[in-house]
C-alpha cells in the first residue's frame, strides 16, 4: 500500500493527496460545529428568554443544582481536552503508544462526567427536582438533605409526619402542612412562633397505620453553619457540626418550610397559584435509605400564644409623625440580595420548573454529545491500536478532537449559566 | 471560427455510470446502486425520491381541491380534509422542494460543473439519502399511524394536544433536517476543496453559487429546526413544558423557532432555482449572463438576508409593535437582490438567440411566476395590509407561486436540462413542451383565483366556505387538475424515455460549463478524460452540429454509450467499482507523479485529478488547463 504516493492506504481516491483530504474534512468538521452551535443555540435563547422574564425561577431553583459536582465535571471535560489535543500531536509525530494512551485518558474522563451526571441525575429523579410536568411542588428550600423536602403533602410521599395543634382544633392532631394564617403571631416579633418537638419514632408500619416501638425526642436545634441564622446561633453547642447534624438530627422552625400546593386543584397547583407560604419544621437527618424503614420523625408543633387582641390597628405604630423622630421605627430597606435571600427560603416561585426544563434540555442534550464522543473516541482508539494513524493520515483524531473541545465548551458556558448564578 | 468545424471521434473507452454492473447478477446491480458512493447515483436515487414524493404530495393537493369543489363536504369530512392538507404541506415542502434541486440535480450535476471526480464526502452523502428515505419514510408512516392535522407548521400547543401522530412526523422532521445539513456541508466543502485550478470564484457556474449560497443556510439555520422538533418530540412524550404554556412555557417561542429555520428554508427552496435559470437562461439566449458578478452576489446576498426576516411570518402573534415594523423593513430590503436577478436575466434575455425548447420554457414560466410570487410577498410585508391578509387564501396563492411556480418549475426545467446527460437519454420534445404550457397554465388558473378570493377574506385551511367562493374555488380546482395531469404526464414521459428515448449527444443545449464535455452519460468519475476551462457563459465557439447536437472545435463527441449493452463494457479494466464501501485507489503505473509534493505546476491540477479520476490510460489525453496555453 505504501507503494501508492499519498503515504497512508486510507487517502480516498478522489483527493489529491493526503492535505487536500486532511483540508476538506478539517472544512467539514468546521462547518458541523458551526452546525452544533445553532443546534444549541436555540436552548441558549431559550435560558435568555425566560431568564429575562422570570429571574426569580433562576435565582430560587440554581440552589438544586451541586456546584461542587459541576466543578469536578467541569475539571474533568477540561483536562480532557487536554489529552484529546495531545493524542492529535502524538498521532502527527507517530507515537502510538502515547496516542493510545491519550484517548484512553480522554474516554475515561468523559466516563467520568457522565459518571457524575448520573449521580446528579439520579439524585434529583429520587428527590422530585423534576421537568415540567413531573416536577414536584413539594420542595423545601435550602438544601436537598431537609427531610421535609418529602413532607407529607397530598400525592406525595411521606417520610416526615407533622403535627399541629392549633387553637381552634386544639386536641386534633393534624398532618400535612398549614397556612400561615393558622399560626398566630406575634407581630413585632419575627419568624415563627410555633412551639414544636421532634421525635424519631422507630416502629413498623402494618397497613395504613404506624405502630410504635420507640420514640426518643431530638432537643437540638441546628447549628448555625446550616442555616445561617444568626440569633439560633447562642442556643447551640459548637461541637453539632454539619456533618454531626448529618448523624444527629437536628431541626428548627421556619415558616415556608415546604410548598404544599393544594392539590386537589390542578390548574391552581400548575399555575403555582395555590403555592401558600407555610409554616412547618426543616428537620435535618440522612435521607430515608440511610434512616431505614423503620423510622420515622415525627415533629408536632403548638401554636404559640395568641396576641393581644388589636383592638387598635394602630396599637404598634406611631401615633402621627408629629411625635418625634424616636417613634418611628426605621424601616429596612431590603437589598436585592437579601431579596433573593427571603425568596429562596419561600415558596418556589411559579413555573419553577422551568428552570428544571432548560435545565435538562441543556446538560441532556449535552450529555448525548459526550456519549457520542466517547463512541467516536472508542472507534478511534480501535483504530489506533491497528495502528492506522500515521503522520500523513491523523484526520480523524483532529477532527474527533474538535468536536470534543466544542463539547468541552459549551459545557463551560453551561456551568456558569446553570450552577453559578445568584 | 472560421476554419470548417472538425470533429474528433474518441470513442468513450470507460463504461458510464449507469451501466457499470451491467451483466453483473442482480444482487450486485442492487448493492452497486444501494450502497454506491457515486454522487450522480445518490442523485439518481434522491430524483426517484423526490419524484414519488410529489406524486403522493400532487395526490393530496387534488384530494384538498376536490373537496373544495363546493362548500360543506364534497368527498371528505373536516378531520380528513385537515391531514390532507397536513400532509399535502409536509410532503411537498420537507420531502419535494427542499431537496428537489440541491439534493437531487446538485449531487448529480454540481461536482461535474466543478470538474470533480466525486463530492468531497461521499460516505456523508450516501448517508444523508438514508437519512431522508428514513425521514421520509416516518413521515409518510404517519399516515397509518393516526395522520397529522397541526399544518405543516406544527405549531404548538396545538401539536401538543393534538392525537395525531405528531411524535412520528417530527423524528421524521427531525432526521430530514440531518439530510440537508450534511448534503449542504458537503456542497460547502466540494465548492471550496474541488474548485480546479483556473476556476475561480468568479468563473463558477452560477448554479454553484446558489448551491453554495443554499448550502450555507442549510447549515446553519436547519440545526435550528432540528432542536425545534426535538423539543417538541420531548414536550409530546416527557411534557418536558418549554412550549407548554400550561407548564409555565411559551407557545410564541416554538414560532420564533420554527420560523427562524422556515424562512431561511423558503430561501434554500427559491435560491437553487434561481441558481438554475441563471444556467437556462443564458444557454438558451445564446448570451452570457448579464451581470454575472450581481447574480452570483445576490444569491449569497439573500443567503444573509433570510436570516433576518423571519418575524414577518408573525406579525400577527403578539410581537411588539417594534419588532414588527423592524421585520417589515428588513423584509422589504429582500426585494433588493431579488430584483436584481429578475432584471439580469430580462437583460439576458433582450436581444438574444431565444431557443424556445422545454427548460427553456420553464425558465419563461419561471420569470413570470417569480415576479407575481415576489412582488405579492411585499404586500404581505406590509404590516397593515399583511393584518388584512392574514391567514387568508392570499398567502396561500403567495407561496405557492414562489414555492411551486418558481421552484418546482425551475426543478422541472433543470430536469428537463441535464435529463439527457445523466440518463444518456432525449425525452419527447413536443411532449415536453405541451407539458411544459400545460404546467403553466394549469398553475396560473389554480392560483389567480386565490389572490382574489383571499383578499376578499377567504381564509386558509378552512374545509367549508361561503358560497360567493365557489366561482373561485372551482376555477382552482380545474386549474389543480390541469397541473396534475401535466405534471404526471411529464414524469412518465421522462420515464418513458429511458427505454424509448432517442440517444443524447454530450452537449444537446450547447451549454459552456464542464459539464457539458463530459461524456453522455458521465463515467464513474465523471470525464474519461480531464476537460478544458472555457470562458464562462461565452457561447461563440460553440458549433451547432446537428439538432441537440453542439461541440467546440477539437471536442470529442460521445461515441454510442454502452447503455442497454452489456458484454462490451467487460474490455475495459474497471478497477474502481462504485458500490463497494472502500474504494481502492488506484493503482497507476505513473507512480512519479503521484508521489512527492504536487503543486509544482499549478494550473495542471485540475488536469492531474482528473487523470487520477480517469485513471484508465495515463496518456490517454494532452489536455489543457486554460484555452490558450498548452500544457507542459
Amino acid at each position: 500500500m505504501s507503494a501508492h504516493g499519498t503515504g497512508s492506504r486510507f487517502i480516498q481516491h478522489h483527493y489529491d493527496d493526503a492535505k487536500h483530504q486532511f483540508d476538506a474534512g478539517k472544512l467539514g468538521i468546521w462547518l458541523f460545529l458551526a452546525q452544533e452551535v445553532l443546534f444549541f443555540s436555540a436552548l441558549f435563547v431559550a435560558y435568555i428568554l425566560y431568564r429575562i422574564h422570570h429571574p426569580e425561577i433562576y435565582s430560587y431553583a440554581h440552589k438544586w443544582l451541586d456546584v461542587k459536582m459541576g466543578a469536578i465535571n467541569t475539571a474533568v471535560l477540561i483536562f480532557s481536552s487536554l489529552t484529546a489535543a495531545w493524542a492529535v500531536r502524538c498521532a502527527q509525530k507517530n507515537q502510538r503508544a502515547g496516542l493510545i494512551g491519550c484517548i484512553v485518558v480522554t474516554i475515561l474522563c468523559a466516563c467520568t462526567f457522565m459518571g457524575v451526571k448520573y449521580k446528579e441525575y439520579s439524585h434529583k429523579y429520587h428527590e422530585g427536582i423534576l421537568f415540567g410536568r413531573y416536577f414536584d411542588p413539594c420542595i423545601s428550600p435550602g438544601g436537598t438533605e431537609l427531610l421535609t423536602k418529602k413532607n407529607e403533602c397530598p400525592g406525595s410521599k411521606t417520610t416526615v409526619e407533622w403535627d399541629f395543634i392549633d387553637d381552634e382544633t386544639r386536641g386534633k392532631i393534624k398532618s400535612g402542612c398549614f397556612e400561615e394564617k393558622l399560626v398566630d403571631q406575634d407581630p413585632k416579633t419575627e419568624g415563627v412562633q410555633a412551639r414544636c418537638t421532634v421525635t424519631i419514632s422507630k416502629g413498623t408500619k402494618k397497613g395504613a397505620d404506624w405502630v410504635e416501638t420507640s420514640s426518643t425526642p431530638v432537643p437540638l436545634q441546628c447549628p448555625e453553619e446550616m442555616f445561617g441564622e444568626a440569633e439560633s446561633a447562642s442556643e447551640m453547642p459548637a461541637a453539632k457540626t454539619a456533618e454531626a447534624a448529618h448523624k444527629f438530627p437536628c431541626w428548627r422552625t421556619a415558616s415556608q418550610p415546604a410548598v404544599c400546593p393544594d392539590l386537589t386543584k390542578p390548574d391552581e397547583a400548575i399555575s403555582g397559584s395555590a403555592a401558600r407560604p407555610q409554616v412547618g419544621v426543616l428537620v435535618e437527618f440522612g435521607d430515608e435509605v440511610e434512616r431505614g424503614e423503620d423510622t420515622r420523625i415525627i415533629a408536632k408543633c403548638d401554636a404559640p400564644p395568641k396576641a393581644p387582641d388589636a383592638g387598635d390597628i394602630f396599637a404598634d405604630k406611631p401615633t402621627s409623625l408629629a411625635t418625634g423622630k424616636g417613634t418611628i421605627h426605621p424601616v429596612h430597606e431590603m437589598t436585592t440580595h437579601e431579596e433573593h435571600e427571603r425568596e429562596a427560603a419561600g415558596a418556589p416561585p411559579a413555573h419553577t420548573n422551568m428552570f428544571l426544563s432548560i435545565y435538562f434540555a441543556m446538560t441532556g442534550l449535552h450529555g448525548v454529545h459526550v456519549l457520542f464522543g466517547i463512541g467516536v473516541f472508542i472507534w478511534l482508539l480501535i483504530r489506533s491500536i491497528k495502528g492506522h494513524f500515521t503522520e500523513d493520515y491523523f484526520g480523524p483524531i483532529d477532527f474527533a478532537a474538535l468536536y470534543w473541545h466544542i463539547v468541552d465548551l459549551i459545557w463551560i458556558f453551561l456551568f456558569p449559566l446553570l450552577y453559578l448564578i445568584h | 471560427m472560421a476554419t470548417t468545424p472538425q470533429r474528433i471521434h474518441t470513442p468513450v473507452t470507460e463504461p458510464d455510470f449507469l451501466s457499470i454492473h451491467n451483466g453483473k447478477p442482480f444482487g450486485t446491480r442492487l448493492k452497486g446502486w444501494l450502497f454506491t458512493l457515486d454522487h450522480k447515483r445518490i442523485g439518481m436515487m434522491y430524483l426517484f425520491g423526490i419524484l414519488g414524493a410529489l406524486l403522493l404530495g400532487g395526490a393530496f393537493a387534488l384530494l384538498v381541491r376536490t373537496e373544495l369543489w363546493a362548500p360543506g363536504k364534497t368527498i371528505v369530512g373536516q378531520d380528513t380534509y385537515n391531514q390532507f392538507f397536513t400532509l399535502h404541506g409536509a410532503v411537498m415542502v420537507f420531502l419535494v422542494i427542499i431537496p428537489g434541486i440541491p439534493a437531487a440535480l446538485g449531487n448529480i450535476i454540481m461536482p461535474i460543473q466543478l470538474g470533480a471526480p466525486d463530492v468531497a464526502f461521499p460516505k456523508l452523502n450516501l448517508s444523508s439519502f438514508y437519512l431522508w428515505s428514513a425521514g421520509a419514510l416516518l413521515l409518510v408512516l404517519s399516515i397509518p399511524f393516526g395522520g397529522l392535522d397541526t399544518g405543516w407548521t406544527l405549531y404548538t400547543p396545538y401539536s401538543l394536544k393534538t392525537q395525531t401522530a405528531v411524535l412520528v412526523a417530527t423524528s421524521g422532521v427531525f432526521l430530514l433536517g440531518f439530510s440537508s445539513i450534511f448534503t449542504g456541508l458537503n456542497m460547502l466543502v466540494t465548492i471550496h476543496k474541488f474548485r480546479p485550478q483556473g476556476m475561480g470564484w468568479f468563473q463558477l457556474p452560477l448554479n454553484i453559487w446558489a448551491i453554495y449560497a443554499t448550502a450555507i443556510m442549510q447549515v446553519l439555520a436547519t440545526p435550528v429546526l432540528g432542536i425545534t422538533v426535538l423539543l417538541l418530540s420531548v414536550e409530546r412524550f416527557a411534557h418536558i413544558g418549554i412550549f407548554d404554556p400550561n407548564l409555565g412555557g411559551d407557545p410564541v417561542l416554538f414560532q420564533h423557532f420554527f420560523w427562524f429555520y422556515s424562512h431561511p428554508a423558503v430561501y434554500i427552496m427559491i435560491i437553487p432555482a434561481m441558481g438554475v435559470i441563471s444556467e437556462l437562461i443564458s444557454t438558451f439566449s445564446r448570451k452570457p449572463l448579464f451581470g454575472y458578478r450581481f447574480v452570483a452576489y445576490s444569491s449569497v446576498s439573500l443567503a444573509l438576508l433570510s436570516f433576518l426576516v423571519w418575524g414577518h411570518h408573525m406579525f400577527v402573534s403578539g410581537q411588539s409593535r417594534l419588532a414588527n415594523m423592524v421585520f417589515s423593513a428588513l423584509t422589504f430590503t429582500v426585494g433588493i437582490p431579488s430584483a436584481i436577478k429578475v432584471f439580469n436575466w430580462v437583460a439576458t434575455l433582450y436581444k438574444g438567440d431565444i431557443r424556445l425548447k422545454t427548460p427553456m420554457l420553464y425558465a419563461l414560466s419561471f420569470l413570470l411566476l417569480f415576479t407575481i410570487g415576489g412582488l405579492t410577498g411585499l404586500f404581505l410585508g406590509i404590516l397593515a395590509v399583511d393584518v388584512h391578509l392574514h391567514d387568508t387564501y392570499f398567502v396561500v396563492a403567495h407561496f405557492h407561486y414562489v414555492m411551486m411556480g418558481s421552484t418546482l418549475v425551475a426543478f422541472l426545467g433543470a430536469l428537463h436540462y441535464w435529463w439527457p446527460k445523466f440518463t444518456g437519454r432525449m425525452y419527447n420534445e413536443s411532449l415536453g413542451r405541451i407539458c411544459a404550457t400545460g404546467v403553466f397554465f394549469g398553475f396560473n388558473l389554480t392560483f389567480l383565483p386565490q389572490f382574489v378570493m383571499g383578499a376578499r377574506g377567504m381564509p386558509r385551511r378552512y374545509w367549508d366556505y361561503d358560497p360567493q367562493y365557489q366561482i373561485f374555488h372551482q376555477l382552482s380546482t380545474i386549474g389543480a387538475f390541469v397541473l396534475g395531469i401535466s405534471l404526471f404526464t411529464s414524469v412518465m414521459y421522462l420515464m418513458a424515455s429511458f427505454w424509448t428515448g432517442k440517444k443524447a449527444t454530450r452537449n444537446p443545449w450547447g451549454g459552456s460549463s464542464l459539464e457539458w464535455q463530459a461524456p453522455t452519460p458521465p463515467t464513474l468519475y465523471n470525464f474519461e478524460k480531464p476537460p478544458v476551462l472555457h470562458e464562462l457563459y461565452n457561447y461563440d465557439d460553440l458549433i451547432e452540429y446537428g439538432e441537440d447536437d453542439w461541440g467546440r472545435e477539437g471536442e470529442g463527441i460521445t461515441e454510442v454509450t454502452p447503455h442497454a449493452t452489456p458484454a462490451k463494457v467487460v474490455a475495459t479494466p474497471v478497477k474502481a467499482e462504485p458500490g463497494i464501501a472502500e474504494r481502492v485507489p488506484p493503482k497507476t503505473e505513473d507512480a512519479p507523479k503521484d508521489q512527492g509534493p504536487k503543486a509544482e505546476e499549478p494550473p495542471a491540477k485540475v488536469v492531474e485529478k482528473l487523470e487520477k479520476a480517469a485513471e484508465a490510460e495515463a496518456d490517454a489525453a494532452k489536455p489543457i488547463a486554460k484555452d490558450e496555453e498548452p500544457k507542459s
